[in-house]
């Protein structure tokens, strides 16, 4: 075997190494979650603030529906016991009045979800009915997702010795029979309503428009994280209600775009590998002042 | 030439160290681990509730923050594989073997430390059947278990160099034939995986702080990690030398820490270019413990060494201390990223817990109690230029 065999079998060694490497990396790529995959007939849940008077029927309905334990105890955070509770804020006004302002929390069900697009082994999903749903079966615990939302919502069972993550899935089995989710059929001041997002984002423009003195001109949820499926309303800034001031863009867009790259940045870098083991040998060759080849061959 | 005189020295002074301290260690070692063995086990059975301080609010302690901290380190492994296969730099010929022993050992250990935090670690292999292509954490699932398997491979002619069986040397034909494309897929599987880490971090742009969040996360995680793997090169060869009570060759070590220092130049120019041109440069010079951090992490880290490093007059004790430093800065990189740096939710707090010490220093313990019985018990260290065909060739 001389100096140009034993390059010749290399090539064709880095062949198979980089067809492995391609074949790892150009698996099928679902749609990515900083797309978006909803269609226009989502469902989406409008919060109007002004009307909540922070009964937590709701939250007790949700345990309910959810087969939570304690379900008469009325919930104080997220946890995986309770996928939504009400919030108790104190609003300082611009005369320096203070006003108890309750506002409830949940899933927002994003239109691109960083915990759908996180998650290690696909357990979370985005259905284009809207609700962003976890199939506990696939869950490795991991808890990725919960550095992912910018809400804190997703909760691990920590009691649990093979605990879970525990989240609001938009009530999808009530949905599936026709029902509207636990938390909107029972609240009773009629501030929580149920429909698809455009017709909620279409209602909760003309309340802003026809009830200046009653709302701030935002929908929270319109443009947050480009979109999310529970929108709020509210009579004061939302940053004083605890909602988080976000921009209108995925947070996966960077992760994504990066992510998308693997194939490419595999066989890239086997490619110059590749490239920089022929110039090596290539040079020790030309160095070489008249070598007998076989000499080097009866080393091993 | 001068340089070898103090090592010498200090070689000799080895040397008169009474054999009873290696055992000595070895047993302080092996009593960590059997702590920690029992620290596992107790998690393993009664849960993260019960055994972690974690919380819904701070879901993510030592564990994670030293798995991504000894990922880094382990770079040693592909980027002297890297230098030894790919380039073929015959001059750190001796520092390849226990920078790619100690590979193995950390990439185990990595896989422990990532079971214990797992909540379902009875679940640990569903990365393999449920597939989620543009999860950080699934991409890095599938290099470490992938290269893992490759440094089993690279490891595998030490093993079988010590076998007197009839078929070793047949395997050990096999193992030469395929090392350069498994060497090169290595390579790859580590470019991919060390700078996906930092891709995790992308999914965080309103957890981690603006110092460290960027898009250039990927590129400064790879970075950083050749740093690392080169410095943990150049220490591996140094204490593997002392383990097996034989002289180290100075240039070696001034060699690899120059190129770490170089790459450490770059990382830095990387690390300060990016926070001037995004404008984030007052939040540098705001009194915080995050402007705190980033400054400890640039200048104590990254500039400080480099200038022990590459200074005219250098011995090896300054290098050393060079290295020492980024090892030490690019551990806690990885630390600030996952914890310190992490702006947290109010009320958020978290102190690890003794289960979690003890669990992470058994393990820790393990990587090096089985590197060291390596170093000493297999063909790892090889003094000379003169035995590059003992190896894969």
């Amino acid at each position: 075997m001389n100096e140009v065999m034993s390059r010749r079998t290399f090539l064709k060694h880095a062949g198979v190494g980089a067809a492995v490497c391609a074949a790892g990396g150009l698996a099928v790529q679902p749609a990515l979650a900083s797309e978006g995959t909803s269609s226009a007939n989502a469902w989406g849940v409008l919060v109007d603030l002004t009307r909540c008077n922070g009964c937590d029927s709701c939250a007790l309905a949700c345990k309910q529906a959810n087969q939570r334990p304690e379900e008469d105890q009325i919930p104080n955070q997220l946890s995986s016991d309770s996928y939504s509770f009400v919030d108790r804020r104190v609003y300082v006004g611009d005369a320096g009045q203070e006003q108890q302002m309750p506002v409830k929390r949940q899933c927002m069900h994003c239109l691109h979800p960083a915990c759908v697009s996180a998650c290690t082994v696909g357990a979370l999903t985005k259905t284009p009915d809207g609700p962003v749903v976890y199939d506990s079966s696939k869950c490795i615990g991991c808890r990725y997702c919960q550095y992912a939302c910018p809400f804190g919502v997703p909760t691990y069972d920590w009691a649990n010795p093979l605990g879970l993550i525990h989240k609001c899935q938009f009530c999808i089995s009530r949905l599936d029979e026709g029902e509207q989710p636990a938390c909107v059929a029972g609240c009773p001041t009629g501030a929580l309503r149920f429909g698809t997002r455009n017709d909620l984002l279409a209602q909760a423009h003309s309340q802003i428009d026809s009830n200046p003195g009653r709302y701030i001109d935002q929908i929270y949820g319109e443009s947050e994280l480009g979109g999310t499926s529970v929108l709020y309303l509210s009579g004061v800034p939302f940053a004083a209600m605890g909602l988080p001031t976000l921009d209108s863009q995925s947070p996966s867009r960077y992760a994504e775009a990066v992510m998308r790259k693997t194939p490419v940045i595999g066989l890239t870098v086997a490619a110059l590998a590749s490239g920089a083991y022929w110039l090596t040998k290539r040079r020790e060759f030309l160095a070489q002042p008249e070598v007998v080849p076989q000499e080097v061959n009866h080393d091993r | 030439m001068t340089v070898e005189v103090p090592l010498r020295q200090k070689q000799q002074t080895t040397s008169a160290v009474p054999v009873l301290d290696r055992r000595m260690v070895a047993a302080l070692l092996a009593i960590t681990v059997v702590i920690g063995a029992v620290a596992g086990i107790l998690r393993l059975v009664l849960g993260l509730g019960a055994t972690t301080n974690l919380s819904d609010s701070y879901s993510w302690g030592i564990w994670i923050g030293f798995d991504f901290g000894l990922i880094a380190l382990a770079g040693a492994g592909f980027t002297m594989a890297a230098v030894g296969h790919v380039l073929r730099r015959h001059e750190y010929h001796a520092a390849v073997r226990p920078a790619i022993l100690a590979g193995l050992a950390a990439y185990v250990a990595v896989l422990l430390l990532l079971v214990l935090d797992l909540g379902r670690p009875d679940r640990f292999y569903n990365f393999m059947l449920f597939w989620n292509p543009h999860s950080p954490l699934f991409e890095v699932s599938w290099c470490i278990l992938l290269y893992t398997g490759v440094l089993v491979l690279e490891t595998s002619p030490f093993f079988l160099e010590r076998l007197r069986w009839r078929w070793a040397g047949k395997v050990i034909r096999i193992v030469a034939f395929i090392m350069l494309p498994v060497a090169i897929l290595g390579v790859t599987l580590s470019t991919l995986h060390q700078s996906t880490l930092g891709t995790l971090y992308l999914n965080m742009p309103y957890r981690l702080h603006a110092l460290w969040y960027t898009p250039l996360l990927p590129l400064m995680f790879f970075t950083s990690a050749v740093m690392a793997g080169l410095s943990m090169g150049a220490i591996a060869y140094w204490v593997a030398g002392r383990v097996v009570h034989k002289p180290v060759q100075p240039r070696v070590i001034f060699g690899l820490a120059r190129i770490a220092a170089v790459v450490g130049l770059f990382y830095l120019a990387l690390k300060l270019g990016e926070v001037i041109i995004a404008g984030d440069i007052g939040l540098a010079l705001a009194p915080t413990h995050y402007a705190a951090l980033w400054w400890f992490e640039l200048l104590v880290c990254v500039a400080l060494p480099a200038a022990l490093i590459l200074l005219p007059g250098k011995t090896l004790q300054r290098t050393g201390i060079g290295l020492a430093l980024i090892i030490f800065g690019v551990l806690m990189n990885r630390f600030d990223a996952t914890m310190f740096a992490q702006i947290l939710p109010p009320g958020a707090s978290y102190s690890p817990s003794l289960i979690e010490w003890l669990s992470t220093a058994g393990i820790l313990a393990a990587a090096a109690l089985a590197w060291i019985l390596g170093v000493r018990f297999l063909p790892i260290f090889e003094t000379g230029e003169a035995d590059h065909h003992a190896t894969t060739e």
